[in-house]
This record gives C-alpha cells, structure tokens and sequence, in this order.
C-alpha cells in the first residue's frame, strides 16, 4: 500500500501532474514577459506579483467561456483530439528524470528516449486531427501546414538527438543525462544547434510559426475552437515547448545534474533541471524576437536542403571526434 | 495656333481630333482643364488624351445629379495638368460607353458611378455593386437630388446570398474558395475577399468594399462648407490632415481666398508630421504582418514621439483638426519650432536602424523581395498612385508635379524605386519619412510671419474646384461644387486606396497563402477612405443619414 501511495503522489502531485501544470504556467509566464521586454513592453503585471498568475487567470476565464461545436465539424474528434494531445504531452514528460528519476520513481527503460521522440510525433498528428476534423477553411490549411512542417522537421530532431545517444551509449535518457559531466552543448554545439533550429520548428516558434500564422489563417487549426477545448488546446501548446525544453536541457544540458551536487540532492535536481529548461525557453524566445515568420515553402527547402544535411553531418562530426571527446567525458567527476 | 502651356497642350491635342465635337473648353486655375464634349464623344476625348500624353492616368469618375440630365465628369492627371473631359446624359436614358477597355483604371470608378446614380456603362466587363450592400434595393440612388432616405423600399436580405462564400469550388477541381474578412486579423477594418486557392497558391482575388460605407458625399451636401471642414476630416483617422488641407484648397480656390502663406507653411509642417506618422504605422504593420513582432513595437515606439510633437502643434494626437477655410487653426511658437526640430532629429537617427534592418535582415528579404510584383506598365495602365506608384518607378508625386502649399519652395526629393515589390513599397515609405523630416525642419527654419488665417464668407460663390494632395497613401482629390450658397452642391472625394486596391489582383496572382498579408500591406490599404457614404440598420430594413442636427439631439438625449 504504501507504494502505491507513493506512486500516486509522485504521478498527480509532485513531480507529476499539477508540479507540472505549474511550471506549465510558470513557463508560459516567462516565456511571455522575456518576449514583452525585448519588445520594450511590460508584459503580463497586474495578476499576481509580476504578473505571474496572469497565464491561470487566462485559463480560469477560457474554461467559463462558451464551448461552441461548429455544425459541420467531426464532433468526435473535435472535442477528443485536445485532450489527447494535452494528455500525451504530460505523459512524454512523465519519462524526463525531472528529481534524478522520472515519475515512476525508476529510471528508465533502454529505449524511452525513443518512446518519447514517438510519442511526440503522434502528438503532432493529433493536432492535425483536431484542425482537420473541424472544417474550416483556415483550420483546414493551418492543419495541413502542421503535418508538412512536423514531416520534415522531426527527421533532423530524431537525427540530432544520436549524437548525445552515442556519446552516451545508451537510448535511456536517465543514463544519457547523468553521463553529462560537461554538458554536451560544451563538447558538440554543432550537434545542439541543428537541435535548438529543429525544436524551434517543433514548437512553432518564429520563424516557424506558419501553423497558426494569424495575419495569414487567423488562428491556424485551433481557429474553430473556444471555451474548454481552446483551454486544453492553449494548454497542450504550453506543454510542448515545456516538453521541448525538458528534452533540450536532458540531452545537451545534463538534464537534473548541477555542477555541485548539494543536499538535499532530490530538491537541487528539481531546481537545476527548472534553471536549465528556463535556460532553453530564454534561447527559443530570443530566436522568435529578432525573426520575421517564413513560408512554408521556405521552411520546407531550408529543412530538406540545409537543416537535415546539417543534422547528419553534426552526428558524423560527432562520431568521428568522439575518440577526443571521451576523454572530457570522464575528466571531472 | 501653337500650345505655350501644358493647359493648352492638352485642349490643343483634344481639339485635334474630336473638332466640333467639343462643346466648351476652359481653364479657370494653372493646370485644371475642364472640356465639356457631346455625349457620344467621350471615349474619343479619352483615347486621344491617352495618344498625346502616354503618362495619363484617371485620377477618378464624379457623378454629378443636375436637374434632367446627369453630368459624367472624367479626371484625368496627363503628368502636366489635371485635364477634366464632362458630358451630359439623359436621366431618363442614363446609358454611356465605358472606357475600362482603354483605361482599366476606370473600373471602380465606374462602378462607383453606377451604383450611387444608377448609370449604365455599356461594356463594362462586370457592373456590379461597388460601396452598397448586395440588398438594397434597386432603383434607389443616394446620390440623385430627389433621394430622400425616408422613402427608400426594404432591403432584402436575401439578395447578400449572392455573395459566394468558402468552400470548395464546383467544377473547379482543386479550387478552392477561402473569404478574408470582413473580420479577420490580418485586416484592420472590415473589407471582404474571396480568394481563390489552389492549394498555397493563389489563383485570383475577388473584393468587396463598402463595409464601412457611412455616407460621407451625401452628407457633405447638406452641411455648410466650415461644418464640412469637420465631416472630411473623418473620411480617414489616419491622414485625416490630408482630407482637411485638400478640402479646404479646394473651397479657397471656390471662393477666390488666398491662404496666408504662414498658413501655407504650417498646413504642410502638420501635413508632413502625419505623413510620418501614417508611414511609421504602416511599416510597424508590414512587420505585424509578416510575424516580426519585435519590428512592429519598436517603430510604434518611435511613432509615439511624432504623435506627442502633433499633439503639442495641433492640440490633438490623431485628429489634429489643424486647416480651416483660409488658414490653419494655431499657430506654431518658435519654442515648439525646436522641440519639433529636436524630436525630429532623434528620430532620424532611429530611421537609419530601421533602414539597415529593412535592407539586411533576411527574413524580412525573403518574405517581401520579388514578391507581389507590379510593374510599370501595369502600374500606368491600373493608375495607381502614391506610394504604389513610386515602387514601381512611376513619378507621380503630387507635391512635386501640382505643388500646394509651401511645397513650391521647399526642396526635396521624389523617391523612386524601380523594383516594384513589397519590399520596394515598404522602402519609397522608409525613405519618405526621411524626407519629411527635411521638409519638417527646413519649414520651420524659413517660415515667413504674418497672420496664419483670414477671416472667409461662409457663402461661397457658384463654381467648382479640384483640389490634390499627396497623402501619405498617394494622390488624393477633393472636387467641389457650389452653387452661390453657404452649402456645397457636389462634393467628390477620391481617396488613394480606391486607386490602388484594383492593383492587388495583379500583384497577388501566382503568391503564397503567407504573401496575401505581406502585400496586401505594402499597398497600405484604408477601407475607410474608400467607403464613404448612409446608415443601414440591416434587420430592420431602417436606412436613414443623420444630419448635424440629428446629432446634435442625440448627444443632448
């Protein structure tokens, strides 16, 4: 009994489901006042200190709203694809080791490294049911733009994420993560940078924000939905660069290790692995500030003819230095 | 007999071919022409206007209701003078050739035309409503003399059906059909179009205008001249200084007044601080539009600074309600003068980022060069003007070709560029700001004393005036008709967008989804500018045009 009670501490509370669904909102928050200030603007600032409740005041409102069905839209999918996707989102964190393990307190399987890659581009093609299933002409659009963007790009990110696999020897990322005594952004940025360009197109971030280019086809796929469903489908959006920054900060920023390991270590793993996916957010926002949004045809001639090149170089580079590399690997301990 | 004037030239060259076609020819001011010619005559005026000056662009169609008869007047700027080519038709028969064939320019206006007098241009390719709504009824003209709201039928709301809406194409094969508007975000005030799409790209575009159509012309009529200084004012929030110097130009040239020339010299200070302020708006705007955030709020920062000197001149940020018939409202201090000058040069310094940024960022490079592509041909043959115009290599700079106000004098550059794209579009405005600044700081270094208004006769004599500015989106033409009393008989209004909006099927043929932002943008359309005339309560069937009194009660209520 007193596993299972634990267990299902650790799933809904704490680091699952609602620590989680802070950060959620923490990161939205952050992500939104970094933005507003390198547009010399305030940002969120009147709910809360800072602004900060400002992300769950906004959802509060949105689950009050009306939830509108359009006559003509596949009602099935239309009010199940939002929390699928919100709901696979917070299962490929669950794998992260967010406190040194993931949240079923082991750490991890050979492989889930692979588990969460896929689950993340099942995701992607739940967001697309839930733009195509509600026909409208923009969702219609900003649906296929999802499924032309997410082809492409998620071939680079899986290629990008070899290197810190080999060098690790492992598809674990508990095991990926801990062999980081040196980050891996520190010994193979090529490798990191066809991985932040990647996960940037990912997220949807500009430039690559064509999926729900609002000058262009209002809201993209989510044009059609309101009240609750627009919740869920603001939320899932929120998890994802959560998701990404998780991934990023596991793979290339030694995911929870800090350089100096401290008491009580369960606690500093939590707050160096926050400090690292914040590092992440920072990043991928600084990218969106200083970017104009590409098209489509843009994205996919960049992805086919310069990004994937780029990723399969950086793991052909990383193979082949990988004799120097080692060494570094083992150097501090 | 040998032409000594460019007014001459073009009466000469009209004279030539059409002989005793021609009923009247006059030239009341420098470079305004009126010709008056036989009612069959009208397409052989225009043709042999276009033969003898190659560069001739329609500026716009006035309809003018006078008793049994409807007088058709065509404007048209030939580069050198503003020629005006009028004839009569029968009420009773109101049909005339059209001349979109030779001019394609002409096809809104002649819509227009139609659709507020209810005359027929025989051979225009598509004769449908321009400004009105799809349900009112037929047989109905606002602009007729005898119109009176009060008896107008019900409207029937199922003729707007007729409008086709999204979805697939029938028999269309892969065609699709996608609305913009009238709400949608990448517009900023209501206006349709029907896009058709074969998968991202775009095959052709369909607009709809009139959605903010408030009845302006027909109101204008029966407000006096001073109230009327106010009521165009509102034609446009934006380049509102535009509307108001040109209304008040054109009722000084009615009235025979002389504006002081401080008054002059201040018009164009405020007229040039709004041009920097419409343009700072619009490239913040193409920034918005192609998804650069950052761009947008950084120039609408550096706006804020052109709004705060307008305020401190003119009393008001937006609106500045600065000319008045025969002078201006305030006068400028010499205190005012260097905050002016000094705020100016700040944001001269800001202009040189923003330059670099235009010309170097690369994102920005691909999503606005070679795209939307008009070239000067079409740019002649659309007659579009501004802005527009400009990027296409297209001189037609109104303050450089019909000088008014004090621009005579001040020296300046027309900026031409001849790429013809969004990106070129975006940069003539750029560089217009510049050059603004010039003329801001260079007016008020050499701006002659004296008094800044005179005092006008609120009646005005009989006549007509044309009037043309350049606002900060092109040409603009105020065309006034009086009748010896304090209220106008004709007032026409032809706004830049309406010239320019015809140009956006050309530019977005063969474009991406992602480009109809960018370049509808680049054309810094102003719907309503373009829209102007009665309220409609479309439930109800109510129509009805609230007069100043109207108003006056309601605020009282």
């Amino acid at each position: 009994m007193m596993l299972e009670g634990n267990f299902f501490f650790r799933t809904l509370i704490f680091p699952g489901f609602l620590f989680l669904f802070l950060l959620t909102l923490f990161c939205d928050w952050f992500e939104r006042k970094i933005m507003a200030r390198m547009q010399n603007r305030m940002g969120p600032s009147y709910t809360g200190p800072f602004g900060i409740l400002q992300p769950l005041a906004d959802y509060i409102k949105l689950l009050t709203k009306e939830d509108i069905t359009p006559r003509h839209a596949k009602q099935f999918l239309f009010t199940i694809t939002p929390i699928i996707s919100f709901s696979i989102f917070m299962l490929s964190i669950f794998c992260f080791p967010i406190d040194g393990v993931n949240i079923f307190s082991n750490y991890g399987f050979e492989g889930d490294l692979l588990l969460v890659l896929a689950l993340v581009t099942f995701a992607h093609f739940v967001l697309f049911l839930s733009g195509w299933s509600s026909s409208n002409p923009y969702s219609g659009i900003g649906a296929v733009r999802i499924v032309t963007q997410f082809i492409g790009y998620d071939i680079p990110l899986i290629i990008s994420t070899l290197g810190p696999a080999f060098l690790a020897r492992s598809l674990s990322l508990t095991k990926i993560a801990s062999s980081q005594n040196i980050p891996f952004a520190i010994l193979t940025p090529w490798t990191f940078i066809v991985f932040l360009i990647s996960l940037q197109a990912e997220l949807e971030e500009d430039p690559f924000d064509v999926p729900h280019a609002e000058t262009e086809i209002v809201a993209g796929y989510g044009t059609e939905f309101s009240g609750r469903k627009l919740a869920f489908i603001r939320l899932s959006k929120d998890t994802q660069i959560i998701f990404g920054a998780a991934l990023a900060a596991t793979l290339f920023l030694g995911g929870p290790y800090g350089p100096i390991p401290s008491d009580p270590t369960s606690l500093w793993f939590i707050i160096y692995f926050v400090l690292k996916m914040l590092f992440v957010i920072a990043l991928l926002e600084l990218v969106e500030a200083v970017c104009a949004r590409l098209r489509i045809d843009h994205i996919m001639i960049g992805n086919w003819r310069i990004i994937i090149p780029a990723a399969l170089i950086s793991v052909i580079i990383t193979v082949l230095s990988s004799p120097y590399i080692k060494p570094l690997m083992e150097a501090i301990i | 007999m040998k032409a000594t004037t460019p007014e001459e030239e073009a009466i000469i060259a009209l004279q030539g071919t059409l002989r005793d076609s021609i009923l009247e020819s006059k030239t009341p001011r420098p470079r305004r022409v009126y010709i008056r010619v036989k009612p069959k005559a009208n397409k052989k005026a225009v043709s042999s206007l276009l033969k003898t000056f190659p560069a001739t662009i329609i500026s716009t169609i006035t309809g003018i209701d006078v008793g049994e008869n409807i007088e058709i007047n065509y404007h048209f700027w030939s580069g050198k003078t503003e020629v005006t080519i009028r004839t009569e038709i029968p009420k009773s028969k109101p049909e005339i050739d059209t001349i979109t064939d030779i001019v394609p320019g002409a096809s809104l206006y002649e819509r227009e035309v139609h659709d507020l007098l209810g005359v027929k241009f025989i051979g225009h390719p598509n004769l449908t409503r321009l400004l009105l709504p799809e349900s009112w009824p037929k047989d109905s003209y606002p602009l007729m003399k005898d119109w009176n709201p009060e008896h107008v039928g019900s409207l029937d709301a199922s003729l707007e059906e007729t409008l086709t809406i999204g979805g697939i194409e029938k028999n269309g094969g892969s065609l699709v059909n996608v609305v913009v508007g009238p709400q949608h975000p990448a517009l900023h005030e209501p206006e349709r179009f029907l896009f058709k799409l074969d998968g991202e790209i775009v095959v052709d575009v369909e607009p709809r205008l009139g959605y903010a159509h408030r009845g302006i012309e027909k109101g204008a009529e029966r407000l006096m001249f001073f109230q009327d200084v106010h009521l165009v004012e509102r034609v446009c929030g934006i380049c509102n200084v535009a509307h108001t110097t040109c209304f008040c130009q054109a009722v000084e040239a009615l009235g025979n007044i002389e504006a002081p020339p401080r008054a002059r010299y201040l018009r164009t200070i405020v007229h040039e601080l709004n041009r920097i302020h419409s343009h700072l708006l619009l490239l913040g705007i193409a920034g918005l539009e192609i998804g650069f955030e950052s761009l947008f709020q950084y120039i609408w920062r550096d706006r804020e600074m052109v709004l705060d000197l307008t305020e401190k001149l003119t009393g008001n940020r937006v609106m500045a309600e600065y000319s008045t018939i025969g002078g201006v409202r305030r006068d400028l201090t010499s205190t005012l003068g260097n905050e002016i000058k000094r705020g100016l040069k700040k944001l001269k310094d800001r202009l040189n980022f923003y330059r670099e940024v235009l010309q170097s960022d690369p994102t920005i490079e691909l999503r606005t060069k070679n795209i939307g592509i008009l070239s000067r041909e079409k740019a002649l043959k659309l007659s579009v003007v501004g802005p527009v115009a400009r990027g296409s290599g297209v001189e037609s700079d109104v303050r450089k070709h019909d000088p008014y106000a004090a621009y005579e004098e001040a020296p300046f550059d027309e900026i031409l560029y001849k790429d013809g794209d969004s990106w070129a579009r975006l940069m003539v405005r750029l560089d217009e700001v510049d050059e603004s600044i010039d003329i801001i700081l260079w007016a008020i270094d050499n701006i002659p004393g004296g008094p800044f208004r005179t005092r006008v006769p609120r009646r005005m004599p009989e006549g007509e005036a044309l009037s043309r500015v350049e606002a900060p989106r092109g040409e603009l033409i105020h065309y006034v008709r009086g009748n010896g009393t304090a209220y106008p008989e004709r007032v026409k209004i032809r706004s830049p967008t309406l010239a320019n909006i015809i140009s956006f099927r050309e530019m977005i043929r063969g474009c991406y989804v992602a480009d109809i932002p960018a370049v509808l943008i680049s054309l810094d359309p102003c719907f309503s500018c373009t829209d102007r005339m009665a309220f409609i309560d479309e439930r109800t069937g109510r129509k009805w045009v609230w007069s100043m009194r109207d108003l006056k009660d309601r605020r009282r209520a």
